[in-house]
């Protein structure tokens, strides 16, 4: 681009401006000259660099007022100039430098001068092209003695832009030239390194600024966040720089006692700053109040690039001035420390590698090595941290947890000579169990019930692989934020890891037993040890650290788990026993047993609201709480022994379960995850898995338990988790337990009972669940099904009005078959579809036919169950009247294949059944008719005539005179009780009667029982059912259910086939108008 | 029994489940050959031998030996990992366990089929002496092991009518190196046989009943009975090689499956049919405890050397309790 190569041509087109310049001095003169300077190589400029120069100088050089454009322009034009060429001479540079830092001089006042701030910009920036234009060894001439004053003009010029300054602009250029100044510049335009001796005569001259470079940096540093982090940075690398360049330990080695006569005059002399011992010392213990000041503000500002400096600057400092800056050591490695757990993973990677690189050196400040002082460090932390964890805020207690952090994890195992020091240990513990006290204010807690009971289906597979990081949300008494939270874990797992585990674990376990208030906070603080002793999620600094042995560490996790599950620490009071509550409630109001089941319950519960008062609802909070912990405790120990854990199962595995079927919804919930953890760490796919392969030791725990069932009344709960969550393989193995239940019920018949129904519930379901019987219900099946085909195909064309003769003939022969068959001469073909059930398949592999084989297992324990529920059928307690009812209901369903069994039992069980079916509660009612009907589809031969003799009339009569009052009730009556019974008998009925092959006096019965019910009066649902009734006796009897139901309303005039028959007459013809037309019809229409 | 407040009976420390089958023998095997993970065998009616880890509260595995036919007895050699098993099914199985092994090295046929358990005697490292049940009903037999050479018949003189054998413990004075055997028989008479002269040295009738086991303590030279009466009895050898009765103890249900004293000699303990297990005092034969937990007869009972009992049971059932621990 350079038009001009040689200076000769380049001189010739110069010159005239030139010229023209010194003639006359203006803006537009100046900038003549800069274009005509453009168009000048490189080395023709260096050429005529003075010559070009000179009218440049001149200018400014000139007395008198002059425009500040003018001087911009000029300036500029010199900074191009600069730019462009190197300056070969010292006094050239000198000159050049105290002209350009004139021109921001103001005589009048100590500030720089008022002028504006592109001229600012413009010194400052001539001034750093000067300093990189000073050729070679020329730079360090220029930095002798004499320039003292006017170097010092300088800096103080610059330090004033950069503090006072409004532009950004400005004030970064101002900091980039002084870092120039004091040649600390970073670009590459400085290749030389210095050496010791132009060290030392840079670091003698340097000294004198250093007050004022300090001080004004750390006003800028400490100066508002706004102000832009590039400013900051910038700050705080000049600081660091200069600092570690003046007090670096190197060059102060070197400084000998006595001041050396320096040839420069007096004046110059006075400002020599000596840095003998005295100084250094004075200068340090300034500096600390600086750098504290920094390091306080600095730490926690918002730009991670800012702390990042912090970083540099610690390292800086440390590393070139631990000596000279011993006082600030102890700060300096605090901030460090502080900023390991930084937020920005920058600050961390940078922060861990310094701390490294520290902990790699010997000696880091003073004589001290960096672990000795990491030690004082925590040993002061820890005395304040109870002070500190009551007084700060959470950004407070974040800081300092972090710095907590930090010192553990740079300490490493030598957190035990802390840890040993009884006072500190128990500041350290003091203030971990004050902080992370819980709010126990929840309500909510202690209210969720967890009803549905089967809910342990879902597969490990689905939580995540670090199971203890989905610990419950818990609130906490002084502080919300989540992250103090993940750092006390933090801390308490460094703890364990580096720590002296038995002494760590002696001591909380100290305060576990020591008071209720600690109790919670120990439990959470031993859970993080031993998952921090196992060493899974710990960043090791330390490699040669070794880990407890496996061993060792189950030993406490034993030791640990019998506090936690021992009968004071595990059976707490976590609610008001609703049960016995609403039993107690029955047996005062007898009323109660009327209303409906979710009357009930509210009623029960708003008594308890109201009276419960407050500080028990705390304590059963606390109490949730701490079962809480405590499982999810042994969740984090499972995590930490890995399979090791799987010898823990014997004594671990039966608490846990019993608490996966508590009440409290959380409690439930936090077993249930803590049940996944122990599959994890065990290698378990599934809980049901993890059930039945320890099926044994869950046994052991219940037949044991159940010896002293005062003691441990939640027993039963465990065999019935057991029962829901595994299969079939379990029978053998609960064998004899559920005999010892059994037994155990014969004793507490009154006590217990209800517990004990409840686990005979959940064995007949799971009874019924593991043996469904295929081979019957198939058979069953079947058989309905002929049935019904034979009756259909026999009666095709009764009611069709084109009734042929064959049709009439067929009828006849059909008629005449029937009542054979009645008569009791039954054919061999007969016999075979109808009657004979199949035998069971048990009888047909039997290879012994003389032996009685011995019953199944699970027929036996339906047997024995079945027994008791007739004693129970009669208890004074509703709720487990029902659910023997239930239970009774199961047995028949698992007891049906084994009719020889079945049917002496249900023979006993019959009058107190027809009791409940007939004078018990509704709800006791509404059961038991299900189990007869349970009982008719199983056996109904058996049923038959004690039906029809003990129940049928009474149910008759109760439809009957339950009609009325249902045919006149407006919408709400659907929701009573009543109503929910007549729709269940009229359900129930058809397909008893079915069942039950009833004569046709019962069926009779049934049907204008019924009846009434097909009125269109009567609510819609309770009309449907009635119509299934009939339907179903269609089945049974298609005539007389025609005929019945023909003389209710007959569609049509019935004219005979042949004129010869008389014309049939009809009750139900003779009204049009009828309430009973349209189910009639439709009825009708099923018939055809 | 006039204590003032009695405790509570104690229960189990744990049990153990899975035999499916009564339990007819029990035996614990610890110390060297378990390599400090104690082992308990059982024996099971359906002729399973179960080996229990009583760290893991578990079976480890089956051995299956005897054709179905119910176990009687089981008794480790101190030498090794080799388990004797007696079956009904005519059988006396040696299994070798090393390693994980578990295979019948060898086995002695029996002639027997009552249920008289046998006894060892280790004498020399090698070789040991086995006493099992003879040919005729009322004859010992007397094998050298390993070598299966018969060493000897005890057969009781002809108008003893003593019956059958019904319980074996073969010993030796600790200042003679002649073995002894103590038999308990049918006719509810104990007695001691010299080995090696083949006679009688002495024979109490100290029950009425049959004896069902009998436990010798040789330090004390004091013995114990138990048969299928109502009375435990206790009898003493004098220097004379005379077996005297010290003294009896009524029971209030009769049968008594096993009687055996703690290795450190402090108590022992009985199976009883009525369930339970009574566990005494065996200097003062004063009634410690009585321990009920099973729902069925109870058929042996063993104690491990740190003091560990163990009690098989009808119901199919092993309880192990910890009661008055060692010193």
């Amino acid at each position: 681009m350079a038009v001009f190569d040689t200076p000769e041509e380049a001189f010739g087109v110069l010159r005239p401006v030139c010229v023209q310049l010194t003639k006359t001095q203006t803006v537009e003169n100046v900038e003549h000259l800069q274009t005509r300077l453009q168009a000048v190589s490189d080395s023709a400029l260096q050429e005529l660099q003075q010559y070009i120069l000179f009218p440049l100088r001149f200018t400014l050089k000139t007395p008198g007022p002059k425009r500040e454009r003018l001087i911009q322009s000029v300036v500029e034009c010199l900074t191009f100039v600069l730019s462009s060429t190197c300056v070969k001479e010292q006094e050239l540079l000198q000159e050049l430098f105290s002209e350009l830092s004139a021109c921001l001089y103001s005589p009048s006042s100590q500030k720089p001068a008022a002028v504006s701030e592109e001229l600012k910009l413009a010194v400052i920036q001539g001034l750093s092209t000067l300093m990189h234009s000073a050729y070679g060894d020329i730079i360090l001439t220029f930095y002798e003695p004499s320039i003292l004053p006017r170097l010092g003009f300088a800096v103080s010029l610059l330090l004033g832009l950069a503090e006072q300054e409004k532009s950004k602009q400005i004030k970064i250029a101002a900091l980039k030239c002084l870092q120039v100044l004091l040649l600390q510049c970073e670009c590459q335009d400085h290749p030389r390194s210095l050496d010791e001796l132009e060290q030392k005569q840079l670091g003698d001259l340097f000294a004198s600024f250093l007050p004022g470079i300090s001080t004004t940096l750390t006003r800028v540093i400490t100066g508002d966040f706004k102000q832009g982090h590039s400013i900051v940075v910038s700050s705080l690398k000049i600081f660091y720089k200069t600092v570690s360049f003046i007090m670096a330990d190197e060059q102060l080695k070197r400084i000998s006692k006595v001041q050396a006569k320096s040839a420069v005059e007096h004046r110059v002399a006075e400002l020599m700053v000596h840095r003998e011992a005295d100084w250094v010392k004075n200068t340090g213990d300034k500096l600390t109040i600086l750098i504290k000041k920094i390091i306080e503000c600095v730490s926690v500002h918002p730009h991670w690039k800012v702390r990042l400096e912090l970083v540099e600057l610690v390292e800086d400092l440390l590393l070139k001035c631990s000596q000279s800056l011993v006082e600030s050591a102890g700060p300096l490695l605090k901030a460090l420390v502080g900023l390991v757990n930084d937020e920005s993973p920058e600050v961390q990677a940078q922060c861990n590698k310094v701390l490294r690189h520290f902990a790699d050196q010997k000696v880091v400040v003073g004589n001290k090595a960096l672990a000795d002082i990491l030690s004082e460090s925590l040993h002061s932390l820890a005395t304040s941290l109870p002070r500190l964890m009551t007084s700060q805020d959470d950004q407070g207690k974040f800081s300092t947890l972090s710095l907590l952090l930090g010192y553990l994890k740079l300490l490493g195992p030598k957190i035990n000579f802390v840890l040993n020091s009884v006072a500190h240990l128990q500041r350290l513990s003091k203030a971990l169990i004050q902080v992370l006290e819980l709010d126990v204010a929840d309500i909510k807690i202690v209210e969720e019930r967890r009803w549905n009971s089967d809910d342990l289906n879902a597969s490990p597979k689905t939580s995540a692989t670090q199971p203890w990081n989905h610990i419950q949300r818990r609130y906490f008494r002084f502080f919300t934020d989540e992250r103090i939270f993940m750092l006390l874990r933090q801390v308490c797992q460094l703890l364990g890891y580096y720590g002296n585990l038995y002494l760590l674990v002696d001591h909380f376990m100290e305060l576990y037993r020591q008071s209720v208030v600690y109790r919670k906070q120990a439990a959470m603080i031993l859970n993080e040890l031993v998952t921090g002793a196992a060493g899974l999620e710990v960043e090791d600094l330390h490699e040669k650290h070794i880990k407890t042995n496996p061993e060792e560490l189950r030993e406490i996790v034993t030791s640990i788990l019998e506090e936690y599950t021992s009968q004071e620490n595990w059976y707490l009071v976590t609610c008001i026993e609703t049960e016995e509550m609403g039993e107690e409630l029955m047996m005062e109001h007898p009323g109660l047993q009327a209303i409906t089941s979710g009357e009930h319950t509210s009623q029960v519960t708003s008594f308890l609201a109201f009276s419960k008062p407050s500080p028990i609802v705390c304590s059963m909070n606390s109490n949730i709480w701490q079962i809480c912990i405590q499982l999810e405790g042994i969740g984090q120990f499972a995590y930490a022994l890995g399979k090791d854990f799987c010898l823990l199962l014997m004594s671990t595995l039966y608490p846990v379960l019993e608490k996966a079927g508590d009440q409290t919804l959380l409690i439930s919930q936090v077993a249930t995850s803590t049940m996944m953890d122990i599959c994890h760490a065990c290698g378990y796919d599934s809980l049901q898995h993890l059930i039945n392969q320890n099926s044994d030791y869950l046994v052991n725990g219940i037949s044991l338990n159940l010896r002293h069932l005062a003691l441990h009344p939640h027993t039963p709960k465990v065999l019935e988790v057991m029962l829901r969550n595994s299969d079939a393989n379990l029978l053998p193995l609960v064998a004899d337990v559920v005999q010892d239940v059994l037994a155990t019920l014969d004793q507490f018949y009154d006590k217990r009972a209800a517990s004990f129904v409840s686990v005979l519930h959940a064995l007949l379901a799971a009874l019924a669940q593991w043996f469904p019987d295929t081979g019957n219900l198939r058979h069953l099946h079947e058989q309905s099904l002929g049935e019904e085909g034979s009756h259909l195909n026999q009666r095709p064309a009764t009611l069709e009005n084109s009734t042929t003769a064959e049709d009439i003939e067929q009828f006849l022969l059909n008629y005449l078959k029937e009542k054979d068959v009645a008569d009791g001469n039954v054919s061999d073909f007969d016999n075979e579809e109808e009657e004979q059930p199949v035998p069971p398949k048990v009888e047909e592999n039997d290879t012994h036919p003389d032996v009685e084989p011995p019953l199944p297992l699970q027929i036996q324990m339906a047997m024995d169950v079945m027994e008791r529920c007739i004693h129970l059928l009669s208890d004074k307690n509703l709720q487990i009247r029902l659910k023997v009812l239930d239970v009774l209901d199961l047995c028949v369903v698992v007891l049906h294949s084994h009719k020889n069994q079945l049917l002496p039992l249900a023979h006993r069980a019959w009058p107190s059944l027809v009791h409940r079916l007939t004078r018990d509660a509704p709800l006791a009612v509404l059961r038991a008719f299900k189990v007869l009907r349970t009982l008719g589809s199983k056996c109904g031969d058996f049923l038959r005539s004690r039906f029809c003799k003990d129940v049928l009339p009474k149910l008759a009569g109760s439809l009957v005179t339950q009609a009325p009052i249902s045919a006149r009730a407006g919408p709400v009556y659907s929701h009573t009780l009543a109503f929910k019974l007549q729709l269940a008998v009229l359900q129930g009925l058809g397909p008893l009667c079915e069942r039950l092959d009833l004569g046709e006096g019962d069926l009779n019965k049934v049907a204008d029982a019924c009846l009434i019910y097909l009125s269109a009066k009567q609510p819609v649902k309770l009309q449907e059912a009635a119509r299934s009734v009939f339907l179903h006796l269609m089945k049974v009897d298609p005539d007389s259910t025609w005929f019945l139901l023909i003389e209710l309303y007959c569609p049509t005039q019935f004219t005979p086939p042949h004129p010869s028959l008389h014309p049939v007459q009809l009750r139900g013809a003779s009204r049009q108008q009828n309430p009973y037309m349209a189910n009639v019809l439709r009825l009708l229409k099923e018939l055809q | 029994m006039a204590a003032p407040c009695p405790l509570p009976p104690p229960d189990p420390q744990f049990v153990l489940r899975g035999t499916q089958s009564p339990v007819h023998a029990l035996h614990f095997c610890e110390g060297r050959q378990a390599q400090g993970h104690p082992l308990l065998f059982s024996g099971s009616q359906s002729g399973l031998v179960h080996i229990w880890s009583l760290q893991m509260r578990r079976a480890l595995t089956t051995l299956d030996g005897h054709g179905g036919q119910c176990v009687t007895w089981l008794q480790t050699l101190p030498q090794g990992h080799q388990l004797l098993s007696q079956g009904r099914d005519l059988k006396l199985c040696l299994w070798d366990l090393a390693e994980g092994r578990n295979a019948v090295v060898d086995s002695v046929p029996l002639e027997s089929v009552g249920f008289c358990r046998s006894s060892i005697l280790v004498q020399g490292q090698p070789r040991w002496m086995l006493a099992v049940p003879g040919k005729g009903s009322n004859e010992v037999q007397i094998l050298e092991m390993p070598s299966k050479t018969s060493v000897c018949t005890l057969k009781p003189e002809a108008d003893a009518k003593l019956g059958m054998p019904m319980c074996l413990r073969l010993w030796q004075a600790d200042c003679s190196p002649r073995p002894l055997l103590l038999a308990g028989y049918e006719d509810g008479s104990v007695a001691l046989w010299d080995v090696s002269e083949q006679k009688v040295c002495s024979r109490i009738a100290c029950h009425e009943e049959p004896v069902m086991d009998l436990d010798f303590d040789s330090q004390k030279a004091k013995g114990i009975s138990g048969s299928a009466g109502k009375a435990l009895a206790v009898w003493r050898l004098d220097g004379q090689q005379a077996l005297q009765v010290c003294g009896t103890h009524q029971l209030t249900n009769p049968g008594i499956a096993e009687v055996t004293i703690r290795p450190d000699r402090k108590i022992l303990a009985t199976a009883g049919w009525d369930h339970r297990i009574r566990v005494f005092h065996w200097r003062k034969m004063q009634p410690l405890a009585v321990l009920a937990f099973h729902s069925a007869a109870i058929q042996c009972v063993a104690f491990a050397a740190d003091g560990l009992l163990a009690a098989g049971s009808k119901d199919q059932r092993i309880s192990l309790w910890s009661l008055y621990p060692c010193a």
